[in-house]
């Protein structure tokens, strides 16, 4: 029998694939993909300092990495369920199943929609897939589009369609429903923005951002926001604008925009229709926690990491005997983050098995998770921090109910 | 079109306005909602619509922190019924 599956080969699978096969592990990776590397095959961006982030380039290294230690890696492979039987896990994955010691979850996150009435035309993708085919796929999704729904994600997302030299019309909000939610209130839009001004220093630097630390200056800057929208690389971000309906008889023609207020209520007469003949709708991510939600984990849910986050300690380890998770199944953050905690995942479960690691390398492990993130350029919840304190609350509440019973 | 005549559950074609009427009149947890107008129980597996039906009944209801709303099942992928099952000795 194997020693351990890891499921997903995004940074923190293969990371942890690595770190394990490195402690003398016997490795099987299991993706639905045909390529190795999850979610960082289509990031690009820039960094402080003028550097860039290119995941391409950053899974191919990885990927050649665990090529070096012969890792078995299978794509293609889409696991359906998992169970734990006597003292091992099954893992069932299309017509096959196999079995090992120890299980790593690392199947990442997921996007959420925004709804508006048009959504479901020809042409509406979410902002994922159009950065899956734009910077993966090298097929441009359409000549120009509009991006509904203003964050974190879908302001690099229009950065890269812009370099791939896709015209982004614009990148405005959803309108009000009882679905869309704070995604569609300007105000909260904009200081959830004002958190992450270093990512568009365009943006903010005509905003005067360090003037909007107070909350009547948001007010005002929400008030005063140019209806048209503020440029950033040349895309008008409209916080003032919503896009109430998708137009289009068999797919996607144009959408209508309307002004809103400061809290989203569209203004009568204020309607305009652009063409465009592709749409990006941004709800932004969730982790992707499906399979540990079958295994009876226990599960919270955190705003700042997302939404449903399995129980998990800061070395990765679940309550269940012998799982283990690591990246945005975790909490939705960086690649960087993702990568930093496969590592201590792998050496977790090495120790575990009765492998040699030393608790000081693995306090080290974890203490590089924290200042990574830190360090981190991108963050998707400002107040990550706080998320993963509430967790780890948690995380002793149980530990310490667990003692009890013991005794 | 108007939010009423939106497809929320493109599977199994529930419309918002049949969401936000039945999440009224029954004061749902999101898993009543899914019961009663079968949204998010497609052949996708409520992959699409799942927070779309969730962020409806939390109109309504108090989030419980502690549970998954719209309980996960196995399969969690679409699988032929022939290959559900199979053992092989790997
Ligand atoms: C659309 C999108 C864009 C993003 N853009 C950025 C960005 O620009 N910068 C940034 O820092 N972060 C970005 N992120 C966040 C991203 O999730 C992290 O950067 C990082 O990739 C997380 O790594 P991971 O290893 O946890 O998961 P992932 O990289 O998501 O890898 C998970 C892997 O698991 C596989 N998988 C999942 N379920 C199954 C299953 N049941 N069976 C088999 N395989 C399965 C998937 O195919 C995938 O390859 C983005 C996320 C998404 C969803």
């Amino acid at each position: 029998m194997r020693d351990l599956i890891i499921i997903g080969s995004g940074p923190a699978g293969l990371t942890a694939a690595i770190t394990a096969a490195e402690h003398g592990l016997d490795v099987l990776v299991l993706d639905e993909y045909h390529k190795p590397g999850g979610r960082l095959l289509g990031q690009l961006y820039e960094e402080p300092g003028g550097t860039w982030w290119n995941g391409i380039e950053e899974s191919r290294k990885l990927a050649e990495r665990a090529g070096v230690l012969g890792l078995d890696i299978r794509l293609g492979k889409s696991v359906h369920n998992i169970e734990q039987v006597n003292s091992s896990w099954l893992v069932h994955a299309d017509c096959e199943t196999f079995e090992a010691k120890s299980l790593l979850l690392a199947t990442g996150a997921a996007e959420a929609p925004v709804a508006i009435p048009g959504w479901t035309l020809p042409g509406v993708m979410s902002v994922g897939a159009a950065q899956v085919m734009t910077n993966v796929h090298r097929v441009k999704p359409g000549k120009r589009g509009v991006i509904i729904g203003v964050n974190v994600l879908s302001s690099a997302i229009a950065m890269e369609l812009k370099i791939a030299d896709i015209e982004v019309a614009a990148i405005a909000l959803p309108k009000t429903n009882q679905v869309n939610g704070s995604a569609s209130n300007p105000t909260e839009v904009m200081n959830a923005l004002l958190h992450v001004s270093h990512m568009a220093p365009s943006l903010f630097v005509k905003m005067g951002s360090k003037l909007m630390k107070n909350d009547f200056m948001k007010k005002m800057g929400i008030t005063f926001y140019p209806k048209n929208g503020v440029r950033m690389w040349d895309i008008p971000v409209m916080l003032r604008k919503a896009v109430i309906r998708i137009e289009g008889t068999d797919q996607v023609e144009g959408v209508t925009l309307a002004t809103v207020t400061a809290d989203g209520k569209v203004i009568p007469g204020t309607e305009e229709v652009i063409g465009c003949d592709f749409v990006c709708i941004a709800g932004g991510l969730y982790p992707l926690a499906e399979l540990a939600a079958l295994t009876g984990c226990p599960f919270y849910h955190i705003n700042e990491l997302g939404g449903f986050v399995p129980l998990h300690s800061q070395d990765m380890r679940t309550p269940l005997d012998g799982l283990y998770v690591a990246g945005n199944i975790t909490g939705i953050e960086g690649a960087k983050v993702a990568m930093s905690q496969g590592k201590t995942a792998a050496l977790s479960i090495a120790k575990d098995l009765g492998q040699d690691i030393a608790d000081t390398s693995l306090s080290e492990a974890v203490r590089q998770i924290s200042s990574t993130r830190t360090d981190a350029h991108i963050q998707f919840h400002p107040e990550v921090d706080a998320g993963r304190r509430k967790l780890q609350e948690y995380w002793d509440l149980h530990d310490a109910e667990k003692r009890k019973v013991m005794v | 079109m108007t939010d009423r005549d939106m497809i929320v559950c493109r599977c199994e074609e529930v419309t918002y306005g049949e969401l936000t009427d039945t999440a009224e009149k029954f004061g749902c947890t999101s898993r009543e909602l899914k019961l009663r107008t079968r949204a998010g129980m497609g052949y996708c597996g409520g992959r699409t619509c799942r927070s779309l039906v969730d962020a409806i009944a939390l109109a309504a209801t108090e989030r419980d922190v502690t549970q998954i709303t719209l309980k996960y099942q196995p399969p969690v992928r679409p699988v032929h019924f022939g290959d559900l099952g199979v053992i092989t000795n790997d």
